[in-house]
């Protein structure tokens, strides 16, 4: 069988570099912002996969250094305002699990602006649209990681 | 609301209105006109297509008016039911040649100019009036030149402006020009508290001083380069829990000014447009002007013109406002003029959103009462499991949604690459994978090839993943190796101009979702058994009104009092305002009732100790042990004693509202106080409130009680002076009271917290009190017979801590017991099945208590409403081998889920209680050794959605 991959098959030059980014949202706030984006048809870039949590205090840095080490360019957490959260201070504790994280990054030799943590809550798609953009526009400013070794050869 | 749409016992029948009801409480008959929507429910998926093709543009309602929305349209973009309606005063095919774009653009015919709407009848037991408010038309008020001048906007427009959905898309501009305002002016009790005809209404709306504080803080927020906003008021009445500190935290910002005084007028600068606002400063007296960029009117609300239809047809009364009128019989605020009709929110009176909240519950459980005796048990359904053992067998199944998937993404290219993927075994597509068709399909699927893992590749899973789930469920397969993968709402909605690139994404997150399901394990519901009964802790009006409330409906009752008798602060009031309401007769009412009812009231009693969780909790108190399935804290609070504070303590004559209140109690005909007759009472508000040292908080109750106890003195001849901040009329009729006490010639008399009014005496008396008149600048001297200290609330330390102690509930940094959350789950806790009602939680009043009671009693009715609970099976479990009792699991759950129980001699292990876990998976994350697993977003599963993404060839 033709097996056809989604995936950039030519090798990537700087000019073409469209980046991979992973976005942790949180099921309550951030996931269903998303969705309100959409609900509003607010147009935003495609350079991003969400993998959806219960809550942004689930990632742990441990995550977020695997999507680093598989070649990821950016990896974002989201989860839900301060006050707001479904189960009343898993954000706190997304704070601080992202505070290691951002030092695990810095001294694996990355930029610590490939991760960020945002609050976007389930009323808000302008801003999850703005996140995203803003995000995307960042990583694409700082070039593929380091670990990114592409081109993938496809199957 | 999506909730409700869902909720297999709810009917929600929109665009409808009640024409008549029959019959008496418990059997009602109802009229209900179900007005035409020319849109079936039944076949609308909400996909939008209709409203791309139709040519009229109207403004959009939901928008105040400042954005479009088409003919036929979504009310807004959550509305349930997600179906569309047509507004036939818009629309073209009223005309002669008609328009039909809809029919024609609906794939699935779903519209139907024949609708011609229908009546049907219900038969209910009781009905629940939560018709809302209108906001006040701020162009009735010429002088503020609403409506004439271009950038004069209400609180409703800034709120939609503000708004990251809204027609701005949360940017601050002015209309005129469209510039970011640099100063802004808040308006505030724009057609509230008004004198003379043209000024709208008499009583204050309430919510409008949090909003105005509120909206400064976002303005801030949106556009940190504002330099300055202005906010004109009468009262800043900040009443809530957590309001006042969010008020004064509001006041440390720079750029905002609080002025005090209601502005004449507002004129426009011709070429500007620039808004002037004309006031005088009522702490002053200096007349001025000011121009600002931007004006905004705090539009009050008022009572909703259907109100009188709706009253008619069901045989209630309304009240002079025009809102639902109260019967006050018994204290509480959700009793109509008819029995079994109830009323919450503020369809009867203006409330925000917390207590709103409370009421809704609270006539819930009124409504109960009436229904409870035909309460359905659902008979649990045999479906035989299928065998998943083996290797993993997916099966994908694409949506089209219409065109809102297939118009943007290749469905052919997208099957093609998912047959390719490992362990697929099955993919098919079809137009509306939601619809009964659709599901069908599934399920015959699932029996023919064998599927053991299902994969819907469609919209949300937070609307639809429940009707795949159980679609699942029926045939057999357990729902949780059913995985969704949203290319609609985060796809092809979002990225429609780019449809290479989406389909990139939506191939990827198939990819991921496939992944996902091969590593998915069946999860099971696990269900508990729950105890009948309800234990109530605090005899008080909440309390009785709450134990009361279960009783009703059946349910076995413990009601535990510390002291010797019900009723609590009940007993030591004269009158409840508003209703004029003894209240030793409201007291003997209640009590008397519980004592002829099933409820086991147990005086003198303490709580020793609290163990187990939701459904069972064995309690055990000096009156014996039981077990009870949920537990109501309704432990009050305490009057701040003021011991040193202007004189109290010091001199004899200077007594707290309450004491006062005991003589009055006391008193009949003429008013003595200490023996003698006063001549003149001088009130200070804010004793032990809104201190910003120690009690910060508004404790709510003190203003309408000054008023009331003021009222009473000064209508047998006492001259009264009240020194206040703000005075802050909560509360029903609470305004009206006020206006009234100045109409008999109270005396009202600001004092600000830098100059605190003295209070000087001689030996035990206190003779004079000073205090410095803002306005005249001058101190005044006045004389007095007795000095009243408006004491505020506070938690009884005690018993709060030991509580605390005993069920884990958090507490406040003001003392009181935590809500679940501040505005949504006021009565609820974090530890399920515990509930909290009455000045547990904050200082109330009686009426507020009581909706409190209610509103916990129907809480709790829930957990008791079947013989188990079920429990979400997303939970998180310990490995016990590789747990090394840290305990740093049991530090961070917020729900006391975790415990280290010992496993085997010496040796501990973290525990998950399953009841108590709500499968956050937080703790997880923080397990140093990874011995948690949260269920369904497991490590592996997360991890092989990672890889599926960036590793190509997996």
């Amino acid at each position: 069988m033709a097996i056809k991959t989604s995936k950039r098959e030519k090798k990537v030059t700087w000019e073409e570099f469209v980046p991979d980014i992973v976005a942790f949202a949180c099921n309550w706030c951030s996931y269903a912002g998303a969705d309100t984006a959409g609900v509003n048809r607010i147009q935003h870039s495609p350079n991003f996969r969400i993998i959806r949590t219960m809550c942004s205090g689930r990632v742990t840095p441990a995550y977020v250094l695997k999507a680093l080490k598989l070649g990821a360019d950016g990896v974002l957490v989201s989860g839900c305002h301060f006050g707001d959260c479904h189960y009343i201070f898993g954000n706190y504790e997304a704070v601080k699990q992202f505070e290691k994280t951002k030092a695990l990054v810095k001294t694996l030799g990355l930029d610590e602006k490939r991760v960020r943590l945002e609050w976007v809550s389930a009323a808000e798609g302008g801003r999850w649209a703005d996140v995203i953009n803003e995000f995307v526009g960042q990583i694409t400013a700082l070039g593929p990681s380091p670990l990114n070794h592409k081109p993938k050869s496809g199957k | 609301m999506l909730d409700a749409g869902r909720h297999p016992y709810i009917d929600v029948l929109t665009n409808s209105e009640l024409t008549g009801l029959g019959g008496h409480a418990g059997n009602f008959r109802a009229t209900v006109r179900r007005n035409p929507r020319y849109v079936s429910e039944d076949l609308c998926t909400g996909c939008g297509q209709c409203a791309d093709d139709c040519p009229v543009v109207v403004p959009n309602e939901f928008e105040v008016g400042m954005g479009a929305r088409k003919a036929i349209y979504q009310p807004f973009a959550q509305a349930v039911p997600n179906t569309y309606i047509i507004d036939s005063d818009n629309c073209l095919n009223d005309n002669f040649l008609v328009c039909n774009n809809c029919v024609r653009s609906c794939d699935r015919n779903a519209i139907d100019f024949d609708d011609v709407g229908r009546e049907i009848e219900l038969d209910i037991g009781s009905v629940i009036v939560a018709t809302g408010f209108d906001v006040y038309d701020t162009s009735a008020l010429p002088s503020y030149g609403y409506g004439l001048y271009d950038n004069v906007l209400t609180n409703m427009e800034l709120e939609r402006v503000l708004n990251a959905t809204g027609p701005t898309r949360g940017h601050i501009i002015r209309p005129s020009d469209h510039k970011v305002p640099k100063t802004l002016a808040f308006i505030q009790c724009v057609g509230s508290r008004g004198e003379g005809k043209e000024a709208g209404c008499q009583y204050c709306s309430r919510f409008c001083c949090m909003n105005a504080v509120k909206d400064c803080l976002l303005v801030k927020q949106h556009e940190p380069d504002i330099e300055k906003i202005l906010v004109f008021y009468i009262d800043l009445r900040a009443a809530g829990k957590g309001f006042e500190e969010f008020y004064q935290r509001s006041t440390e910002m720079p750029e905002l000014e609080y002025i005090r005084g209601r502005p004449s007028k507002i004129l426009e600068d011709p070429k500007t447009k620039d808004p002037i606002i004309f006031y005088e400063n009522g702490e002053t007296g200096q007349v001025s002007k000011v121009r600002v960029d931007l004006a905004v009117l705090s539009a009050g609300a008022v009572a909703s013109e259907s109100n009188v239809k709706l009253a008619a047809a069901l045989g209630i009364d309304l009240d002079e406002n025009g809102f639902f009128k109260i019967e006050t019989r018994y204290g509480s605020p959700l009793h109509t003029t008819k029995d079994g009709v109830y009323v919450c929110g503020c369809a009867a009176g203006i409330n925000d959103i917390s207590d709103s909240v409370t009421q809704g519950s609270g006539a819930a459980a009124q409504a109960e009462r009436h229904v409870a005796k035909f309460r359905v048990k659902e008979e649990p359904q045999e479906i035989k499991e299928l065998d998943i053992s083996g290797p993993p067998r997916v099966g994908v199944f694409i949506c089209h949604c219409g065109i809102n998937i297939a118009g943007v993404l290749d469905i052919e290219s997208l099957k093609e690459d998912a047959a390719a993927l490992p362990d697929v075994v099955y993919v098919e597509d079809n137009l509306f994978l939601c619809s009964d068709e659709g599901q069908r399909l599934i399920q015959e699927q699932i029996a023919e090839q064998n599927l053991n893992r299902v994969v819907g590749v469609a919209c949300t899973p937070r609307t639809h993943e429940p009707i795949f789930r159980e679609s699942c469920e029926l045939v057999g397969l357990n729902p949780y190796l059913f995985e969704m993968v949203n290319v609609r709402d985060q796809c092809s909605w979002v990225h429609t101009a780019e449809p290479e690139n989406a389909g990139q994404k939506a191939g990827d997150l198939i990819r991921m979702g496939v992944a996902k399901a091969r590593k998915l394990q069946p999860l099971y519901r696990k269900s508990i058994p729950v105890t009948q009964s309800v234990l109530v802790i605090g005899g008080g009006v909440a309390g009785m009104c709450a134990a009361l409330e279960l009783e009703a409906q059946g349910v076995k009752v413990f009601l535990s009092e510390k002291e010797g008798r019900l009723g609590g602060r009940l007993n030591s009031l004269t009158k409840v305002y508003p209703a004029d309401l003894s209240a030793f007769e409201l007291a003997r009412t209640i009590v008397k009732k519980i004592n002829t009812s099933r409820v086991e009231a147990i005086a003198s009693t303490e709580i020793n100790s609290i163990t187990g969780y939701v459904g069972n909790f064995d309690v055990s108190s000096t009156c014996g042990n039981f077990r009870v399935g949920s537990i109501i804290l309704a432990t009050g609070a305490e009057i701040y004693n003021p011991d040193g504070e202007f004189g109290y303590g010091e001199y004899e004559n200077v007594i707290t509202n309450q004491e006062l209140e005991d003589i009055l109690h006391d008193s009949k005909g003429e008013i003595k106080i200490g023996g003698r007759t006063p001549e003149t009472v001088v009130f200070i508000q804010c004793i032990g409130s809104r201190n910003a040292g120690k009690n910060p908080g508004c404790s709510r109750f003190c203003c309408p009680t000054t008023i009331k106890q003021a009222i009473r003195l000064r209508e047998s001849g006492v001259n009264v002076a009240v020194f206040h901040r703000d005075m802050r009329t909560v509360g029903a009729k609470a305004e009206e009271h006020y206006r009234h006490a100045r109409a008999l010639g109270v005396k009202f008399i600001r004092y600000t917290p830098e100059r605190l009014p003295k209070v000087m005496g001689n030996g035990k008396r206190a003779e004079t009190v000073e205090i410095l008149e803002l306005a005249l600048n001058r101190t005044l001297e006045i004389s007095t017979d007795h000095v009243i200290l408006a004491s505020g609330m506070v938690p009884n330390e005690q018993s709060t801590a030991k509580l605390q102690d005993l069920l884990k509930v958090p507490r406040g940094s003001d003392g009181f017991f935590m809500e679940r959350h501040a505005k949504l789950g006021p009565v609820e806790t974090t530890i399920e099945g515990v509930f909290l009602a009455g000045c547990a939680s904050g200082p109330r009043d009686i009426a507020d208590s009581i909706a409190q009671g209610c509103a916990a009693a129907a809480k709790a009715a829930v957990i008791l409403s079947g013989d188990t609970v079920d429990l979400e099976p997303i939970t998180c479990i310990v490995d016990k081998t590789l747990c090394r009792a840290c305990g740093q699991c049991v530090e961070i759950c917020q729900y006391h889920a975790p415990s280290l129980t010992e496993v085997a001699p010496g040796l501990s292990a973290a525990q998950i209680n399953p009841a108590l876990c709500k499968g956050c998976g937080t703790c997880a994350s923080w397990c140093p050794t990874g011995a948690i697993a949260a269920l369904h977003f497991t490590d592996e599963q997360i991890d092989s959605m990672m890889e599926a993404l960036l590793t190509v060839g997996t």
